[in-house]
């Protein structure tokens, strides 16, 4: 199962917008969409949740493969725009103390040049 | 509202089934009024417990099944998830790293905490060549 990813380049951010269900049946497609972008070289990632509504434990962990490899590399990782059930499992997961939240597209933006 | 909700849904072992099952929780969660933080965490324990069990536990086993049944009382809401794989007991299983730095932290083992994180009880069981999981959260009357 495929999942449909809006992308938005702004200078030398790479804004990914996944939409609907980031679940087990679609995480893998996720992945290499995100991991695709990391081998080519991009090293600034913003993911913005604004039109996702449902990310489970299969898609979490594509962001920590993610934002493990941004990091080997000097890159960053920066998630924005979460609705409120979303962000609460973040912040119990310890995901929230290890890939940077905000709350706006803008402060994303800010926190990634 | 003093009566008793329930679903009950016969799973198809597959992994596409987590998301008509997602659906039907969801409309049993609007039509019993409960939070969509609550209905949310219930979606993603679900999508856990049946990507691993579909994956690993059912794997080989002829005639697999699994059941879900989802109950809803003044102050309680109680998902079960019965299944005829292996034994596994998901809850022996290790907690996992939450605190160390990102480049450190190993990938998985979250669902299983989220789930442990979500209910105010979990019990396992194997009989009858079942697996058996029950998972017990309380219901404040503020939160209804």
């Amino acid at each position: 199962m495929d999942i449909e990813v809006a992308e938005e380049r702004n200078d030398e951010v790479l804004v990914l917008l996944p939409v609907g269900r980031l679940d087990s049946g679609n995480a893998r497609s996720f992945e290499s969409v995100v991991m695709d972008h990391v081998s080519s070289g991009e090293r600034r990632l913003v993911v913005d949740f604004s039109r996702l509504d449902f990310i489970s434990s299969s898609g979490m962990r594509v962001l920590l493969i993610a934002a493990k490899a941004l990091k080997a590399g000097e890159g960053t990782l920066v998630l924005c725009s979460m609705k409120n059930h979303i962000e609460e499992v973040f912040r119990i997961s310890g995901f929230d103390r290890i890939i940077p939240i905000k709350e706006s597209r803008e402060a994303a933006l800010a926190a990634s040049s | 509202m003093a009566m008793t909700d329930e679903l009950r849904v016969s799973v198809s072992p597959r992994l596409s089934a987590v998301r008509s099952l997602a659906q039907m929780v969801e409309e049993f969660g609007d039509a019993n009024e409960l939070p969509d933080q609550q209905i949310y965490m219930i979606n993603l324990a679900l999508d856990e417990l049946i990507t691993n069990t579909v994956s690993y536990g059912l794997r080989g086993v002829s005639r697999p099944k699994i059941e879900i049944t989802l109950q809803v009382s003044e102050n309680r809401l109680v998902l079960t998830m019965e299944d005829n794989g292996r034994p596994f007991d998901p809850t022996r299983n290790t907690n996992p790293d939450l605190s160390s730095p990102v480049d450190e932290r190993p990938v998985g083992g979250l669902g299983l905490h989220l789930i442990k994180t979500f209910a105010d009880r979990v019990d396992y069981e194997y009989s009858d060549g079942k697996n058996r999981l029950v998972m017990e959260h309380d219901l404040t009357p503020a939160a209804r």
